[in-house]
C-alpha cells in the first residue's frame, strides 16, 4: 500500500493535536455532541444531563478528531524543508505528558 | 445484548493484549538466539506482522468499548458514585482518557510499523509499541476489575 509522502507529518501533527485538543477539550467540555444513555438521545453541543446522565467523551473524541485532523492536513501543506526537521518522537512525548497531566487532573479520585 | 458485546469486548481485548505483548517484547527485549523456552519464543516472534492487526484490534474493541460505556454510565457508574468508590471511578476516568489518546497514535503507529522499517524511526517505533501496550493492558485490568466489582449480569 502507498501513502502519500506527507503521511508521516500528517501522523506526527496529528498525535500531537490529538492528545493537546483532547485534553482541553476535556478540561473545558467542549464536546462537539452528548449522549444521553438513558434515553438513547444525542443531542448537538454540550447539555445538561436529563433523565439519567450525560456522556461527552464521545463529543470530546469527535472535537478532538476534527480539529487534529484540520490541524495535521494543514501541516502536510507546508513546505518540506520545514517538515522535513519535525521530529518523529513528538509522536510520543507529547501523548505521554498528556497522560501524566491526566493523572494529575484525576488525582482527586485517589486522594478523598 | 450488553452483555454479549462485553463478552465480545473482552475476548477482543485478550486477542489485542496477545498481540502487542508479543510485539512490545519482541521489541525491547529482542531474543538474541534462537529461543528455547517459552518466554524466548514469546520474544522472537516476527515483530512487523502484528502492526495492522493491532490497529484493527484496537480500533474495533474501542469501538465495542464505546457501545458497552454508555451501559456502564447508567448501569455501573452510578452505583459506585453511591458507595463512594472514588479511586475504581478514577481508575475507569483513566481507562477512558488512555484509550483515547491511544487512538491519537495509532497513525503514527501503524506508520512506523510499515515495512521496510526506517532505521532511524526505530525509537519512536518501539516507544509508540510501548505506549500502545500500557494503554492496552491498562485498559484490560480496570475493565476486567470494574466488571468483578459490579458483578456479572448484576
Amino acid at each position: 500500500m502507498t501513502v502519500p509522502r506527507s503521511f508521516p507529518v500528517f501522523a506526527v501533527v496529528f498525535a500531537v493535536a490529538w492528545s493537546v485538543v483532547y485534553v482541553i477539550c476535556v478540561e473545558k467540555n467542549y464536546a462537539l455532541f452528548t449522549y444521553h444513555p438513558a434515553t438513547y438521545e444525542f443531542g448537538l453541543g454540550v447539555q445538561k444531563a436529563k433523565d439519567g446522565p450525560a456522556m461527552y467523551w464521545f463529543g470530546w473524541m469527535a472535537t478532538s478528531g476534527l480539529v487534529a485532523g484540520a490541524i495535521a492536513l494543514v501541516a502536510c501543506w507546508l513546505p518540506e524543508s520545514l517538515t522535513r526537521r519535525l521530529w518523529s518522537g513528538w509522536s510520543w512525548v507529547v501523548p505521554v505528558a498528556v497522560m501524566v497531566v491526566f493523572c494529575y487532573l484525576l488525582r482527586s479520585y485517589f486522594l478523598r | 445484548m450488553f452483555t454479549v458485546l462485553l463478552i465480545i469486548h473482552g475476548l477482543l481485548a485478550v486477542a489485542l493484549l496477545g498481540a502487542i505483548t508479543h510485539q512490545a517484547l519482541s521489541v525491547w527485549l529482542p531474543a538474541r538466539k534462537p529461543a528455547g523456552s517459552f518466554i524466548g519464543r514469546f520474544r522472537s516472534v516476527p515483530a512487523t506482522s502484528y502492526g495492522n492487526a493491532i490497529v484493527v484490534l484496537y480500533l474495533v474493541t474501542a469501538l465495542l468499548g464505546a457501545v458497552v460505556y454508555t451501559e456502564y454510565r447508567v448501569v455501573v457508574r452510578v452505583v459506585l458514585e453511591q458507595l463512594d468508590m472514588w479511586k475504581t471511578n478514577g481508575v475507569f476516568e483513566l481507562k477512558e482518557h488512555f484509550a483515547a489518546l491511544g487512538l491519537g497514535v495509532l497513525p503514527a503507529y501503524w506508520y512506523y510499523w510499515r515495512t521496510p522499517l526506517l532505521g532511524e524511526h526505530a525509537r519512536t517505533r518501539a516507544v509508540l509499541t510501548a505506549i500502545l501496550a500500557f494503554v492496552v493492558w491498562w485498559n484490560f485490568l480496570v475493565g476486567h476489575v470494574l466488571n468483578n466489582v459490579r458483578g456479572f449480569g448484576s
